[in-house]
């Protein structure tokens, strides 16, 4: 096998976690927030759906083809042409997501922090720490993500508490004014997320505990669910309905963070969030990637494919648009679909088309 | 066409290595011819492979009057009054003896305790190298070596880098048979053991690996004992010179064999099932495998008590990170995020930093060199002009510079901090590694602020998950998590609830004590 690491179960929902929200926590409250108002929160249980379903049906076509990536049966699947071109396009896909990742990190660094660097800077220097990590390989992601999970956690929990006093919870009524349908049209945005799940189905093949893989990645869903839970609550309770005309409200509210007038501009904490999730978030997008593309390619290590891969990512983002304005509207108007219906349809049809086969299969020799 | 070449390329290379190959001492061969049976004869070979050495001593005597032999030993090695006692005289003075075979040499005559037989040229030569006089005799095929060596030897002391207020004193010397001994005294168990293994083809250095049976893993044993025979080297001087043939990853800075000069930490790290490698000449005995915790832990931490113990541990956690990040985050901050800092504090740095013509990354640059250099000139001088050093290094320059207004005061503090930090950090060779990182990071603090340190601290971490020592990884038990060793990491536990071996090193033998001994006023009733 190309990839010689194991990892548990655990460790994989730990690096899913940050993969998930490290992009979402920040951009998701303002675009929810436009569609669902005031019942943004009850978006993410809305979107946990796809995220479960996701999960489960990657997990259910990891357990036809054990071992094996999505790149890998979609060949046993489909055929050698066929499979090999659904292979091409998870790639292309990867690749322009991993890059609107890529794109989305480096504009909020940029917009707030470094208004006059030039943007290769700020990608560059991430996709040379991210390739560090993914030629260390998936033992090494997991490591990492476990020692930067709990420090997004922790930072992101401590912006949450300070914010405490600030906040209005009054701001939530009335609840369902309109009926449900602005929070579904709010979840949306949520699924696309969600639907990043199917990244497991890169990962389920190296898990030392293959058992235990559901488990741990509906708990997984569940926090990322909560945590969009309390982020868009957050922002709600201190914006109320203003926050759909913030870029970054979690950004924004940690502005008015203010203890014993000494702990004060807390941006550097958000910074912290936002760099040390998008790394693990990035490095994670781009192992599938680079292992994808070694196996699709039939090479015999994927490690030659991180750094042209890096380089590729930089270009696809800063082509995935011209500035933060039409990224964000692309993910929030065709997010939902591009994304849902290439990592949750598509492999649903996969699994069903599996289950008809063998069935077919079966019925021919009974 | 490409792999073609390639394979070609190799092959050529590997033809090349070849002939590079070390010349093996031809002398010493031609020596693994056996002894013969006429003492001329033996020491005439004797004397051409020991030609102009003129510490070897060659000295011929009758048995008995009878019997020629000889006696060869290396001047000031081996113990001159026992050999004139227990070997000249009693053999020079008797008057009947019997000898059909050497063996009756040591069961009548010589009163010495550790004898063994020689057979070949090779043997004489390594016996006598050790000190150990060699017995021949006329008419037999094999020679007696005798366990007389003494040479002199650094007297047991506290070693110097790992000082403590409460514990054991003793530390190992240069001498490989008083540390082999102060382990076993530690260690009564016939469970210890000690393999001995011989590298350097011209210092024939002793390398004994010492662990202790069922509680060391097999596999880690296995590797340890392949990595000290893969070495090919004509010298081995010191424990340092293995420690970077058998470690995992050359090219990183941190550590990944944990060296001590205390008899008390290599018995600890015996009984959680690390192999401890001794090298003959060095006081530094190497541990394998380690961790980047062990790296922070003090013998100390366990001989007081376990809320103190766990509390100096947080305090070195945090002074690692003052040690590795502070100047970096005073450049970043004062550089890129002045908003960060409180006004009334921004105002007095301002205020101090306001006739200084350099910017904060030069300053912070060439102070942290001066201090390094500083470090450096103290601690090879001799003991007498350390001090002065010091304190004209540090006070004197680091005055007048303030007051001629070359350095801002505030970052005279921040150096003087991030030096005292990186002295907490127990173990040497890690304070080293922290250390050096700290200049990279201010270069990334200097070009891009919080956003370069943020990505360098990610980088040191990614390069601290990728290494392995002995197959353990660096980072156990934060990452990959094992829930039970954070008790020894996180905390100090208290020693009754530190009931298990760590699981990556002692999977073998789990349970070092019975759980349920916390102690208390109502325990010692239980047990009537």
């Amino acid at each position: 096998m190309i990839e010689q690491g194991k990892i548990s179960s655990l460790q994989m929902a730990i690096f899913m976690y940050p993969a998930i929200i490290a992009t979402g926590v920040l951009l998701i409250p303002s675009i929810t927030a436009v569609h669902a108002g005031r019942d943004m929160w009850i978006s993410p249980i809305w979107g946990s759906f796809i995220g479960f379903a996701t999960v489960y049906i990657a997990y259910k076509l990891h357990t036809q083809y054990p071992g094996k990536t999505v790149i890998q049966y979609s060949e046993d699947i489909l055929g050698k042409l066929l499979g090999k071109m659904l292979g091409l396009i998870y790639l292309l896909f990867y690749l322009h997501i991993t890059g609107i990742v890529l794109r989305e990190y480096s504009e909020f660094i940029l917009g707030i922090f470094f208004l006059h660097t030039p943007i290769i800077v700020i990608l560059g220097s991430m996709i040379l720490v991210g390739a560090f990590a993914v030629r260390g390989g998936v033992e090494v992601i997991a490591r990492a993500s476990q020692i930067c999970t709990p420090i997004v956690v922790i930072l992101l929990l401590s912006v949450f508490i300070f914010l405490s006093q600030d906040l209005e919870p009054r701001y939530i009524l009335p609840i369902f004014e309109e009926g449900i349908t602005p929070s579904l049209k709010g979840a949306l945005t949520h699924q696309a997320w969600f639907s990043e799940f199917f990244l497991i189905s890169f990962f389920l093949p190296f898990l030392a505990d293959g058992e235990k893989s559901l488990k741990w990645s509906f708990i997984s869903v569940v926090f990322v669910m909560l945590t969009f839970i309390t982020a868009n609550l957050s922002a709600l309770f201190l914006f109320g309905d203003l926050t759909a005309k913030f870029l970054y409200p979690l950004m924004s509210a940690a502005r008015y963070i203010s203890i014993a007038d000494f702990i004060e501009q807390l941006e550097s904490l958000v910074m912290a969030i936002w760099v040390a999730g998008a790394f693990v978030k990035l490095s994670v997008f781009y192992y599938a990637l680079s292992l994808g593309t070694a196996q699709w390619l039939n090479l015999s290590e994927y490690k030659s494919t991180v750094f042209p891969l890096g380089i590729l990512l930089v270009v696809v983002a800063i082509w995935s648009g011209d500035n933060l304005t039409e990224v964000k509207e692309t993910v929030g108007t065709l997010g939902p679909f591009y994304l849902t219906s290439l990592q949750t349809v598509l492999p649903l049809i996969l699994l069903l088309f599996v289950l008809v086969k063998k069935k077919v299969q079966k019925g021919a020799k009974g | 066409m490409l792999r073609h070449i390639k394979k070609l390329r190799l092959k050529s290379r590997m033809a090349k290595n070849k002939q590079q190959h070390l010349p093996r001492l031809t002398d010493e061969e031609s020596a693994q011819t056996p002894l013969s049976s006429s003492l001329l004869h033996n020491e005439e070979a004797l004397r051409t492979i020991y030609a102009n050495c003129w510490d070897v001593v060659f000295r011929s005597f009758w048995i008995a009057q009878k019997e020629r032999a000889l006696l060869i030993y290396i001047e000031g090695l081996s113990h001159a009054e026992e050999i004139n006692q227990n070997v000249l005289a009693p053999l020079m003075e008797a008057t009947d003896l019997q000898i059909t075979t050497i063996d009756d040499l040591t069961d009548k005559t010589i009163s010495v305790a550790g004898t063994s037989k020689v057979h070949t040229y090779t043997d004489i030569v390594e016996h006598i190298s050790l000190g150990e006089p060699v017995l021949m005799m006329n008419g037999h095929k094999a020679g007696l070596a005798l366990g007389l060596e003494n040479w002199e030897k650094r007297s047991i002391e506290e070693p110097e880098a790992e000082h403590v207020v409460r514990g054991p004193r003793d530390g190992f010397v240069e001498a490989l048979q008083v540390n082999t001994a102060s382990l076993r005294h530690r260690l009564k168990s016939p469970r210890l053991k000690m393999e001995a293994l011989k590298v350097g083809d011209y210092t024939k250095t002793d390398v004994v690996l010492t662990f202790i049976e069922e509680i060391a893993d097999k596999n880690l044993l296995e590797e340890a004992r392949n990595r000290i025979k893969r070495i090919k080297i004509d010298s081995i001087l010191e424990s340092g010179d293995i420690e970077e043939l058998i470690e995992d990853h050359p090219f990183s800075p941190f550590p990944q064999v944990l060296d001590t000069e205390r008899t008390d930490v290599a018995t600890s790290y015996l009984l959680e099932g690390h192999v401890v490698i001794i090298v003959d000449g060095s006081p530094s005995v190497l541990i394998a495998p380690t961790t980047f915790y062990s790296m922070m832990q003090s013998a100390e931490d366990y001989y007081q008590r376990f809320l103190i113990g766990t509390a100096v541990r947080w305090l070195r956690y945090i002074f690692l990170f003052i040690a590795l990040l502070l100047p970096s985050l005073y450049v970043a901050i004062l550089t890129y995020h002045h908003e960060m800092v409180p006004t009334q504090l921004m105002i007095s740095i301002a205020a101090a930093r306001e006739p200084i013509p350099f910017p904060a990354l030069v300053e912070a640059f060439v102070m942290e060199i001066i201090f390094e250099v500083l470090r450096e000139a103290g601690l090879r001088l001799p003991k007498q002009i350390g001090p002065a050093v010091s304190i004209v290094g540090g006070l004197i320059i680091g005055e007048a510079a303030v007051q001629a207004g070359i350095v801002s005061a505030p970052m005279v503090i921040v150096v003087a901090l991030t030096g005292i930090s990186s002295f907490a950090i127990p173990r040497y060779s890690a304070g080293i590694a922290i250390r050096m990182l700290r200049f990279p990071l201010l270069i990334l603090a200097g070009g891009l602020g919080l956003l370069g340190v943020i990505l360098g601290i990610i980088a040191i971490i990614v390069h601290l998950c990728a290494l392995r020592s002995f197959g353990v990884p660096y980072l156990t038990p934060i990452a990959p998590m094992e829930f039970r060793d954070i008790k020894d990491v996180l905390i100090r536990a208290p020693k009754w609830k530190l009931t298990t071996r760590p699981r990556l090193s002692g999977k073998a033998n789990t349970y070092r004590a019975s759980p349920h001994q916390q102690p208390g006023p109502h325990r010692g009733r239980d047990s009537s």
